[in-house]
């Protein structure tokens, strides 16, 4: 016992009493190796103290199978190290390899009752657990020859002492087992409780003090120093919300409160901003023995991300909705338009059709960019393709529109495309549509556009104002807050466009 | 045949320049006067306060990415009918204005004529 023997005299004395003691003891360092044994223990276990000092003690007994006993006792041990209070055994079934009679190593059935003791310095830091062992195997081998009851068999020991060491062991067997089935069913419960996906708490008293909490509602509350704090201290951000008052409405009433979709303002990162979610919860009353209510447990689910989805999934059909809606009203508005300028069914379906195409087109192009915009040239082609790649030129720099720009745009040069190719340019062979756009003023940008006509039949004004001119007139006014001259020079049709490129997103 | 609703003044606010043309047509049909159309919401509550003259409104629910609910506001203090229209469907409206006259996209030129006559409370011929 170097380390015990170390320090003075009486040091000693106390080893030299400690050796001499024919009831076994053991000494292990926190991380459970040997730092000594008495002489009585060595007798027992006929190990050599050179053999065990510093060897880890799951390790000492090697080929020993051990199973559930092992884990009994290291059970224990922690129990010590936790609590700092001493902790008994009161049998252990721990075989261990003994030498028998002819010097041959071979594994022994042993029962032992045993205590573990915490050994503290001065400042009260636990450095020992101390086992005291007591060797039970007569005892508990005695028991086990008076169990087979009714038999005419004798116990080799008077019948009392066998009844009675009998029932006393067996008696402490049981409580034994059911301490360590209560135990491990506690462990369990702790242990769901800690890892269940929804947060739970514990709250004690009438001020609502955080006795316990798992993963999930630390998560929650930002991983914050909570326990003992009561709430109004822990979380001063509910103050306002509603929540302190549910909870003493709790406590008051004993009937449980329950939240669904709760919004919560809550400090989730340490001097960060509060961050708004939404709860399903629970708060239940917790009962004492005499029935008064000593406690709330709150039990709940963070469904902030459901919400959102929910809100969002709205939104989006709420909006499709609108965008159809409003298609269908202008697709109502061409088919009337339409209609009221052409009196033979043919010519109508033909120019109604025309149109449905056009929108169609720019609502492709809009749907490749995912309805964010459209390029100005794309809509141009796709609108002045079908009258030959050369007749129509396109002279300007790269302009992405926004979807109602670019659905305006689309109808407008649709319009003129087809005016070109009945009156204007395009009707001609020789013909050609020179389109040239510019934007000025980076600041607040407007965007020019240029529809020139040339090498046409002679141009004439015409006598009213058809739906194509009117179309464009009210789509650059009205939609685009822009403004448009249309002109009938003989050598060409001439058209000239301005609009605010950066006016918002209109609907 | 003689048209209840003849000779009236109409505001239509609507963003959609095919669809107030369509509505432009429709109340020509009925014998009513078009003031506007307007394509946003603060032009609308100018020619409302400004004394623009007019006996009822059809008022597009979102106009260019607004809510025109400023607007109905403002006609409500005055007197001055008005019937909403909108692609929202029943719930697109807040619960403040539930049970306004209303109809929905795309409309038939019977559905804003009967929306109109009940708003205005003109008895039909």
């Amino acid at each position: 016992m170097k380390e015990l023997a170390k320090s003075g005299d009486l040091a000693v004395d106390l080893a030299s009493a400690f050796d001499a003691s024919p009831n076994p003891y053991m000494l292990l360092t926190p991380d459970l190796r040997y730092a000594g044994m008495n002489r009585a223990y060595l007798d027992v276990t006929k190990q050599t103290r050179e053999a065990l000092l510093g060897r880890h003690i799951m390790e000492a007994y090697d080929g020993a199978d051990l199973g559930e006993n092992a884990n009994q006792l290291r059970d224990s041990f922690e129990r010590v190290l936790l609590t700092g209070e001493p902790h008994h055994i009161a049998v252990l079934h721990y075989p261990i390899p003994m030498p028998d009679e002819k010097g041959e190593w071979r594994t022994v059935d042993k029962y032992w009752s045993c205590t573990h003791s915490p050994v503290t310095d001065d400042d009260g830091v636990l450095r020992y657990i101390l086992q005291h062992t007591s060797d039970i195997t007569e005892l508990q081998l005695l028991r086990r020859q008076t169990r087979p009851a009714g038999t005419a068999e004798i116990p080799p020991m008077s019948a009392l002492d066998a009844i009675v060491s009998g029932r006393l062991l067996q008696r402490a067997e049981d409580i034994q087992a059911s301490n360590r089935r209560l135990e491990s069913e506690r462990n369990r419960l702790v242990e769901m409780f800690m890892q269940a996906p929804g947060f739970m708490t514990v709250l004690s008293g009438p001020d609502h003090v955080f006795q316990m909490h798992n993963a999930a509602y630390g998560q929650l509350i930002g991983h914050r120093d909570i326990v003992g704090k009561p709430i109004r201290e822990a979380m001063p951000e509910l103050e306002g919300q509603g929540y302190f008052e549910f909870l003493d409405g709790v406590m008051a009433t004993g009937e449980p409160y329950e939240g669904r979709q709760n919004r919560v303002r809550l400090q989730q990162t340490p001097d960060g901003p509060l961050t708004d979610v939404y709860l399903n919860f629970i708060y239940q009353p917790i009962r004492g023995e005499t029935g008064a209510v000593v406690g709330i447990f709150v039990q709940g689910h963070d469904v902030t991300n459901d919400m959102v989805a929910a809100e969002r999934q709205k939104l989006m059909i709420d909006e499709l909705n609108h965008r159809v809606k409003n298609t269908l009203a202008t697709v109502q508005s061409i088919a009337m338009q339409t209609a009221r300028s052409h009196t033979d069914p043919a010519a109508f379906a033909e120019g109604f059709q025309a149109r449905l195409i056009a929108l169609s087109h720019t609502h492709d192009l809009l749907t490749r960019r995912h309805w964010e915009g459209a390029d100005l040239r794309d809509i141009l082609l796709h609108e002045t393709e079908v009258h030959g790649a050369t007749r129509v030129v396109l002279n300007g720099p790269p302009v992405i529109l926004s979807p109602a720009a670019a659905l305006s745009l689309g109808m407008i040069f649709h319009e003129l495309a087809t005016n070109a190719a009945k009156y204007g340019a395009l009707a001609s062979g020789e013909g050609r549509v020179f389109v040239d756009w510019a934007v000025a003023n980076q600041s607040d940008r407007r965007l020019a556009i240029e529809w020139r006509e040339r090498n046409g039949p002679p141009v004439a004004p015409p006598d009213r104002r058809g739906f194509g001119s009117r179309l464009i007139e009210r789509n650059v006014r009205h939609d685009l807050a822009g403004d448009v001259k249309l002109s009938y020079p003989t050598d060409g049709f001439h058209a000239e466009i301005s609009v605010p490129l950066d006016r918002g997103s209109p609907s | 045949m003689t048209l209840p609703l003849s000779g009236r003044k109409i505001l239509v606010v609507e963003d959609e320049s095919l669809v107030a043309m369509l509505l432009e047509t429709i109340l020509e049909d009925m014998g009513c006067e078009t003031v506007g159309p307007i394509s946003n919401v603060d032009e609308a509550l100018t020619t409302v306060s400004d004394g623009t003259a007019f006996d009822g409104a059809l008022l597009d629910v979102n106009v260019a990415g607004r809510e025109v609910f400023p607007v109905a506001e403002a006609l409500k203090a005055k007197g001055i009918p008005f019937v909403f229209s909108t692609g929202y469907g029943e719930g697109g409206l807040p619960p403040e204005w539930r049970g306004q006259a209303t109809i929905q996209k795309p409309f038939t030129e019977s559905t804003v004529c009967d929306a109109l006559i009940k708003a205005l409370g003109v008895s039909p011929a």
